[in-house]
């Protein structure tokens, strides 16, 4: 198990985003987080990497437990994401954008960087390389040099991606990343998550509204509404359980 | 069809990594330094070199400190011109009571005292943005003014309030004329420009940008917000800084506190919102501008007039100077905040492919 979460709330003010969650995550698993509007999805995330801080519960991940979870130390713990609404770094190239993905590999001062010494060139290099091999199974090769904010939607989701994979992450939280995408480009998205989850053992937990995604890539999914877990297993299980049934048809608690 | 990077092939990362990847950039620039430390020293004029292109190079130098700090991090400040009075003051000061330290040691210190005023009023930015942060760094600019008003150290207890710099003296060679000036000056502000754009291209300036495009996003891969924070503004007073001590010394020579008013940092804005935030190169080209743009409009009206015969009075050029300047930054601040240098990258994306345009 490399993630697991016991009896997490959060509430905003009188919002009760979080009630008692607990669920885990098994190594090198695609786990979703499913449920309605405002059931609490985006929330789980924040408070997984430390976005948020939940007023009760505990989180362990790789063996350490938290009751709260710093951002920057969720990052250097090999927790990644991206983010619902696109988080990109609008001013800066795709190369850019997934060269700050490994600023926590990078160890050479900024006085390196300023003489440009052997060190801080050999540095740059080295990620180069392998932020281009990211970009090679990305596909994205012909807008490396593209400044994010002129790209279409769907690319920058891509990028976004680029940027979390960069980290060379354990656990890669992503939300919603096939949101407003077309067919063409929810397939891309589909391919690229499982090969990450396959060829570098990435444990995956996704945020999916899309429930024919759920279904083909997860191993087993959350659902969640109003705070609440309602239920968990595999798609098969949870697509035939009652109370995700009433929870999506909408029926009054 | 000049301008081409057809049959460049890039063919490893490090050659695709070079400041200037094109090669008629590489030229351009070769010749441009070329200009600069052997043609202009040569043929240019006393005044010329004094009294335009000294300023205009270390007015150059402040605006890339600033830029540094606003168009790569984000950071709104109006304390510019304080972070040159640092360095002016302190550079005096370090060269006055240590004098077997030398000049650019010196200079060195003063910047770094420079960056240490900075980090302090850099604090209020790990909580407050935009508007809020540009008020506490005016809170800088009139604090350190009255300090080095009031506090007779600073100034060696002169009774005017007014220093006088050293002269600046390297390994035995006096630096005295206006064209050795200039070449000081030039030597420091070229060097001070390469260090900057290798850090921009660097960890620390995509940091920079992360922070100032998308802060949340920067913290959750890692980025530590207060370190970059700070770093931005140590490292922009520090250019600062050393913008002063050249200010002083290879320029007034004479030096009032009042010289580093609130009317020179606004200048200093001006001047990265008309070259372009966010670019080494739009640090230049807007100091050049603005340092260039009253001789160019005076010399245009002394045109007009021997032309048309009308007078033109010295009042109304300088209005119409004000009003160009205010029409210009409203201009770039609207339809193109990323100034000249946007502009003249533009130009270079449209003379590649022409003439065919698709
Ligand atoms: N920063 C915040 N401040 C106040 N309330 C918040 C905040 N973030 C989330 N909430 C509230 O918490 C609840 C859960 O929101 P959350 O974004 O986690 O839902 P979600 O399941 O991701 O929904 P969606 O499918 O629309 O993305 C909502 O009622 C939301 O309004
Ligand atoms: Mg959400």
């Amino acid at each position: 198990m490399i993630l697991s979460v016991e009896n997490v709330s959060l509430a905003f003010g009188g919002v009760r985003a979080l009630q008692e969650v607990s669920f885990d995550v098994q190594e090198h698993e695609v786990r979703a987080i499913i449920g309605p509007n405002g059931a609490g999805k985006s929330s789980m995330l924040n408070v997984l990497n430390g976005v948020y801080h939940p007023q009760t519960g505990k989180i362990r991940f790789r063996g350490e437990e938290f009751t709260d979870m710093e951002s920057h130390r969720a990052a250097a713990m090999g927790i990644a994401r991206t983010f619902q609404n696109i988080a990109l770094f609008k001013g800066m190239t795709v190369l850019d954008n997934i060269m700050t993905g490994r600023n926590l590999k990078m160890r050479c001062s900024f006085l390196h960087q300023a003489l440009w010494l052997g060190p801080a060139k050999r540095e740059e290099l080295e990620h180069r390389r392998a932020v281009e091999e990211i970009i090679d199974f990305l596909e994205i090769q012909h807008i490396r040099k593209t400044p994010v904010g002129r790209l279409p939607y769907g690319l920058q989701k891509r990028v976004e991606l680029g940027r979390a994979l960069a980290a060379e992450p354990k656990l890669l939280l992503l939300d919603e990343p096939m949101a407003g995408m077309n067919l063409e480009e929810k397939q891309d998205m589909c391919r690229f998550i499982l090969d990450v989850n396959e060829q570098f053992g990435t444990t995956i937990v996704l945020i999916e509204h899309d429930m024919g995604v759920v279904m083909d890539i997860s191993n087993r999914v959350v659902v969640l509404d109003y705070g609440r877990k309602i239920a968990d297993g595999t798609p098969e299980e949870v697509r035939n359980n009652q109370r995700v049934i009433d929870a999506y048809l909408g029926v009054a608690h | 069809m000049l301008y081409r990077e057809a049959g460049q092939f890039k063919s490893s990362y490090a050659e695709d990594q070079q400041i200037f990847p094109i090669r008629q950039d590489r030229i351009a620039m070769g010749v441009l330094l070329a200009v600069a430390f052997v043609v202009l020293p040569l043929a240019g004029n006393e005044y010329w070199l004094s009294a335009i292109l000294t300023p205009l190079l270390i007015f150059a130098l402040a605006a890339l400190g600033l830029n540094i700090l606003t168009g790569y991090a984000g950071q709104l400040s109006l304390g510019t011109a304080a972070f040159m009075a640092v360095g002016a003051f302190m550079a005096y000061n370090f060269v006055l009571r240590m004098p077997w330290l030398g000049i650019l040691p010196s200079f060195i210190l003063a910047g770094l005292c420079a960056a240490a005023v900075g980090v302090v009023f850099g604090l209020p930015s790990l909580r407050i943005k935009g508007f809020y942060l540009a008020v506490a760094t005016l809170a800088c600019q009139f604090f350190v003014l009255w300090a080095i008003q009031r506090i007779g150290w600073f100034t060696n207890y002169s009774s005017s309030g007014v220093i006088t710099a050293q002269q600046v003296v390297i390994l035995g060679v006096p630096f005295d004329t206006p064209a050795r000036k200039y070449l000081f000056t030039l030597t420091v502000v070229a060097l001070m420009a390469l260090a900057a754009k290798n850090l921009m291209r660097s960890e620390t300036g995509r940091a920079f940008m992360a922070v100032r495009d998308m802060d949340v996003a920067a913290s959750v891969i890692g980025i530590p917000m207060m370190k970059t924070k700070l770093l931005a503004f140590a490292i922009s007073s520090f250019y600062c800084g050393v913008a002063g001590a050249l200010h002083a010394f290879a320029y007034l020579g004479t030096v009032e506190p009042e010289a580093y008013s609130l009317e020179l940092s606004f200048n200093i804005l001006f001047m990265i919102v008309i070259g372009g935030a966010g670019s080494i190169l739009g640090s230049f080209l807007g100091a050049a501008f603005i340092t260039l743009f009253p001789i160019f409009l005076n010399l245009a009206s002394d045109w007009l007039q021997n032309v048309t015969g009308i007078e033109i009075q010295h009042a109304v050029v300088s209005n119409l100077r004000v009003i160009i300047f205010g029409a210009l930054i409203i201009f770039f601040l609207i339809v193109e905040p990323l100034g000249l240098a946007r502009l003249w990258q533009i130009t270079k994306e449209k003379l590649r492919l022409w003439p065919f345009p698709h």
